[in-house]
């Protein structure tokens, strides 16, 4: 057995003559198997080491973010205390005491997870716990605020409410809508802004990418409705496509009346010129197609001519093997764009209420209001996108308020937080009014609103359990004990493996732009060759450099910048990613994969290999008690209690090498419910 | 149905009520009270001879199966029959969606429904509705059906997982309130099984126990203050992931184990490997598998999604009958095929179907099942319901009774609420052996 001395009077680190013998760590375990019953077998390392890319520091910022307002500081704090005044009369009134207060170091942890999606490095951790000062919170929210791992976090936070996912079918391309997605997060553009811009986006994804919103129900408007009111005004109409909504308010000729408004929309060039979706609500001449297709179309002609013609001649290219298959899915999305065609609309032809018939004309209304009269006269899906929107569609500010602040203390004042109804009654109605006044005053600025909510009194409280079915109701005394999302654990297992978390990040709009701006109406069919071919370099290039990150199949790069979603055996669809194909559909709930991945999977073997940010840190240490810190320190982000230190110094004693004591050490810690949890 | 049906459709949607008034109804006209329901099953299946199950493979068609093209076909009226044509079965005039074609020879061993109807047209919602006869409450998380047969009937293996679920499992039920060693485990890609069983090759077992012990012991702080259901479930699956990790029967998981021939004959599908998976879990002693297969919301182009998707389905699930047929395990084994609602007799403009939950089919085979039999209809177009409609907890309250246990007994949730394991539905003896 190894005795400290060993350790404490060696004059190199820890680890580094294990280094030095020219083994990746993993060899830590190579006494272990002294241990085991076949001790005369010779154990090899594994070949395999980190990518450089990730072990290596970026060389300059990786992301561009909207810088936060400093000086804004002290009306955010005010802010926030008027949250607190209305909890703490909330308290009061039910007996409730708020949970106890965080210490620096949980604080450090949960803030950086909810604010940036990953734990901390010792570095960031430490240089906030031995900072001074009442200010030091408050400058590290705005800190993180203005971080690339914000725009990530938030950005995996909406991608999950939008379902984006690079292929939503083989021939809609999403990268161009993922990135503005993205960008526009980075940018902090105002809420109601990039939502109005979703809703009435016209065109091919390349040239406005906002248009991926309305492709992702591609052919199904009503459903599109559904999910557009269900996500903006969490509000649940569906039902009432088929018949009146059994129990809210809804009436059929409700959501036919609003679904009015939007389902004019067309998809594809085809659509335009034909008109399709038309002939299912029985209206529409074929004259009034044509004259609407033309209005779109000036050069009608050309556009049939040349998509029949760059078709044909790409067919013959694919038989002479001088182009792949590839271009077919390439020609399909290039005709992919939304356009308006306000035809008239009617009822489903088995409408079976009184107060019309089937087939009748619908007159298109909104649900409650009036379109604002700045929008009156243009096209319907922008009455729509207006009315939606607008300031006084205080729903729309309401849904969000609470969204966000479910985002942050993790239990919505209204859940679920799509269905609101008037038997759904707010945990909190004045704080639910005061936090959609709020949001109206930040004119639609969710940084600012998050801001607000992580500064507030409450959310430097404890973590507090939240249990929807428990006798005792959560009276919101701390932000709700949440298990990391998939995104989070992944990014923090990251954060202790990758000094550069950044290798790769997803193509910008700008730098797609080359490969797909292409305008189908007015070329031909080299022009198309040429500019497929320059889609695929930019492809191939992209996924050259994702490559490069691989370690074990496993690339090492943010969520956010990872392919999406997920395969459906990967670590994080295994912790709950969502499969994208419904709103909202990740989950943080236990199974058995999951702790298996942690015990054996790649991604716990990435940390013991030597270039990984773990492993340097651990290697720089001179001393048991600097290892054992420095692992608490990296892992849940703080030093071990007496009590723990005591048991972590008995397993590197005990462990055939130190260094295999450490590997266990590492292994246990990430093998915690206070790892896995925020607490 | 006009505003004020639908209205008192409501107020009657209480499930004692509307028993008793259909009770009441029987016993008028019948002489029997469904209230008695168990003691006729009791009575009834000696008679029939037929044996319950003590196993069940269910299979969940995500994102909504067309009844039309699959078990309930409306070949008189082409505009709903649209271009999927119709099979002939072992039974004359009882007709299938054309892909269909396995099954159509195996009909005398299956029994179909044709009447199922359900309250939404939202995925989620109807899916958990479905797994569980509850709608989604904010204040109860309710079992899947998969999880009250495991707590009912108990382990077969010592070392397997009782419930297996094949495929990714967001959003599933799984064990609802109880005991949360009855979540299922999920296996994301049959043709992988379960990955990560193995310890590194220069780990001993004993440093892994170590490992295990120290981790517990650093977490003593933070349980102290946390203890809820979240991270009770986490400590079960610990258990559970180090139970399995040591079994022996853990090659139940691995389809390299079976011949090349055998895989190709349940399809390189994600269905037919599923199914392949669920028949080697089975004969392994796993108590309840289900395979979520999705894929079925064809707002577009149905034909050529359902000559896909349901030659899949129809294969993986034909190979999957026989084989258990012939070793005898169909016997003993229930199979459920369901979705969580219909699709649309209408096709719309993109030659799709849309949601339609108002009447759909559903499949049933091996234990505690009458093959061959055909119940409830739909109406002329698919639409609606015309004889013997059929509840969400009728359905599952028939799979209770399958496996020969009480759908009238109450169990209590830890709340002290009363549940009966199918939501308390009326079985469908017509369809049970």
């Amino acid at each position: 057995m190894r005795s400290m001395n060993v350790i404490q009077s060696s004059n190199s680190s820890l680890w580094r003559g294990l280094s030095a013998a020219g083994c990746c760590v993993a060899v830590i375990f190579m006494s272990l198997a002294a241990e085991a019953a076949k001790p005369k077998k010779e154990w090899k390392p594994p070949a395999s080491k980190l990518p450089k890319v990730v072990t290596e520091k970026p060389d300059g910022p990786v992301m561009k973010v909207a810088p936060i307002d400093r000086k804004a500081r002290p009306e955010v704090e005010a802010a926030a205390a008027k949250i607190d005044a209305i909890l703490q009369a909330y308290w009061r009134e039910h007996g409730a005491e708020p949970n106890t207060k965080t210490d620096d170091h949980e604080f450090v942890r949960r803030v950086y997870l909810e604010l940036a999606g990953r734990i901390p490095t010792i570095e960031e951790a430490e240089s906030f716990c031995a900072a001074s000062g009442s200010a030091k919170r408050g400058k590290l929210i705005d800190d993180l605020l203005e971080s690339p791992g914000y725009v990530s976090h938030f950005y995996n936070f909406w991608a999950d409410i939008l379902r984006l996912r690079e292929r939503p079918s083989r021939e809609v391309w999403f990268e161009p809508y993922m990135a503005w997605v993205k960008e526009s997060i980075a940018e902090n553009r105002p809420y109601d802004e990039w939502v109005f811009e979703m809703l009435t986006a016209t065109g091919r994804i390349s040239e406005n990418p906002a248009a991926g919103f309305q492709l992702r129900d591609i052919g199904t408007p009503l459903v599109y409705l559904d999910n557009t009111v269900r996500v903006f005004l969490g509000t649940q109409i569906g039902c009432a496509q088929c018949h009146d909504h059994p129990f809210d308010k809804w009436t059929q000729q409700d959501f036919y009346k609003l679904a009015g408004l939007t389902n004019g929309t067309r998809y594809s060039i085809n659509q335009v010129l034909f008109g399709n979706m038309n002939m299912a609500a029985g209206g529409g001449s074929a004259e009034s197609l044509s004259a609407a297709a033309t209005a779109f179309f000036k050069n009608q002609d050309d556009l049939v001519y040349n998509v029949s013609k760059i078709n044909y001649e790409r067919g013959l290219a694919e038989e002479a093997d001088e182009i792949d298959r590839g271009s077919r899915d390439y020609l399909a999305a290039l005709t992919k764009m939304v356009s308006n065609l306000d035809t008239e609309f009617r009822l489903p032809y088995d409408y079976r209420y009184d107060d019309a018939q089937p087939l009748d004309i619908i007159e298109p209304t909104v649900l409650w209001g009036e379109i604002p009269s700045a929008a009156q006269t243009a096209d319907k899906r922008t009455q729509f996108g207006a009315w939606l929107t607008a300031r006084d569609n205080r729903q729309f500010a309401r849904t969000i308020a609470n969204r966000m602040w479910k985002k942050v203390m993790g239990v919505g004042l209204v859940e679920p937080v799509d269905d609101f109804q008037e038997g759904n009654i707010p945990a909190i109605p004045e704080l639910l009014e005061h936090l959609t006044d709020e949001m109206l005053r930040l004119d639609f600025d969710l940084r600012e609103f998050v801001r607000i909510i992580a500064s507030t009194d409450v959310y430097q409280r404890l973590a507090v359990e939240y249990d929807s079915t428990a006798a005792e109701p959560y009276r919101f005394t701390g932000p709700a004990l949440k298990r990391m999302t998939a995104e989070q654990l992944w990014d923090s297992l990251l954060t202790l493996i990758a000094v550069n978390e950044w290798a790769y990040q997803r193509p910008s709009v700008a730098e797609l732009a080359p490969g797909i701006s292409v305008d189908v109406s007015a070329i031909n069919y080299e022009q198309f060759a040429e500019a497929y071919k320059t889609y695929k370099q930019i492809k191939n290039d992209f996924r050259g450099r994702l490559n490069r990150t691989s370690y074990k199949g496993l690339q090492l790069v943010r969520a956010s910048e990872l392919p999406q979603p997920s395969p459906a055996n990967h670590l994080m669809r295994q912790f709950g990613q969502g499969d994208r194909l419904a709103i909202e559909t990740a989950r943080q709930v236990a199974t058995v994969p999951q702790i298996l991945t942690l015990f054996n999977g790649w991604m716990t073997h990435a940390m013991l290999e030597q270039g990984s940010v773990i492993y340097d840190e651990v290697a720089k240490q001179k001393t048991m008690r600097g290892a054992v810190d420095t692992i608490f320190l990296a892992i849940l982000t703080h030093k071990p209690t007496p009590q723990m230190r005591q048991l972590a110094e008995r397993e590197i004693k005990q462990a055939e090498t130190p260094a295999a004591g450490c590997g266990n050490l590492i292994w246990a810690l990430l093998n915690t419910r206070e790892f896995m949890f925020i607490e | 149905m006009s505003r004020d049906l639908h209205q008192s459709l409501q107020l009657l949607d209480d499930r004692h009520t509307r028993r008793a008034i259909m009770s009441g109804i029987a016993q008028s006209t019948l002489g029997v009270s469904l209230l008695s329901g168990w003691n006729r099953v009791l009575e009834a299946a000696p008679a029939a001879g037929g044996k319950k199950a003590k196993q069940v493979i269910y299979f969940y068609m995500g994102g909504a199966m067309s009844h039309i093209d699959t078990f309930d076909p409306k070949p008189e009226l082409p505009d709903i029959q649209g271009e999927v044509g119709t099979i002939k079965t072992k039974t004359p005039g009882v007709l299938f969606g054309e892909p269909m074609q396995n099954l159509a020879e195996l009909q005398d061993k299956i029994a179909i429904v044709r009447s199922m109807t359900t309250e939404t047209a939202d995925h989620g919602k109807a899916a958990y509705w479905l797994k569980t006869s509850y709608p989604v409450l904010n204040s109860i998380r309710h079992p899947s059906m998969g999880a009250w047969i495991v707590n009912t009937m108990g382990k077969l293996s010592q070392t397997l997982p009782p419930f297996v679920l094949v495929g990714n499992g967001n959003g599933h039920p799984g064990a609802g309130f109880l005991n949360p060693s009855l979540t299922p485990v999920p296996v994301a890609d049959p043709a992988k099984g379960i990955e990560n069983t193995e310890l590194p090759e220069y780990l001993s077992e004993k440093a892994f126990k170590r490992r295990l012990s120290l981790a517990d012991r650093i977490d003593a702080k933070f349980k102290s203050r946390y203890h809820g259901y979240q991270i009770e479930s986490y400590d079960q699956m610990y258990k559970d992931a180090v139970t399995l990790m040591g079994s022996k029967d853990l090659e139940a998981f691995d389809l390299e184990q079976e011949s090349e021939e055998v895989r190709d004959r349940y399809g390189s599908s994600r269905i037919g490997q599923g199914a392949l998976l669920a028949r080697r879990l089975v004969q392994s002693g796993v108590r309840f598998v289900e395979v979520e297969y999705g894929g079925w919301d064809m707002h577009e182009n149905v034909a050529t999604n359902m000559a896909t998707r349901g030659g899949e389905m129809d294969q993986a699930l034909g190979s999957l009958i026989r084989d258990l047929d012939s070793s005898g395990l169909l016997d003993e084994t229930l199979i459920v095929l369901t979705s969580e609602f219909g699709r649309s007799p209408a096709i719309n403009q993109n030659a799709g179907r849309d949601h339609h939950p108002a009447a759909f089919s559903f499949l049933l085979a091996g234990a505690g099942i009458q093959g061959g039999a055909v119940y409830g209809k739909s109406d002329e177009r698919g639409h609606g319901i015309d004889e013997d409609p059929v509840g969400l907890t009728d359905f599952n309250s028939t799979i209770t009774v399958a496996c020969g246990l009480d759908p009238f007994k109450e169990h209590f949730s830890p709340s002290g609420r009363p549940f009966k394991i199918g939501g308390g539905g009326d079985p469908i003896y017509d369809v049970l052996s």
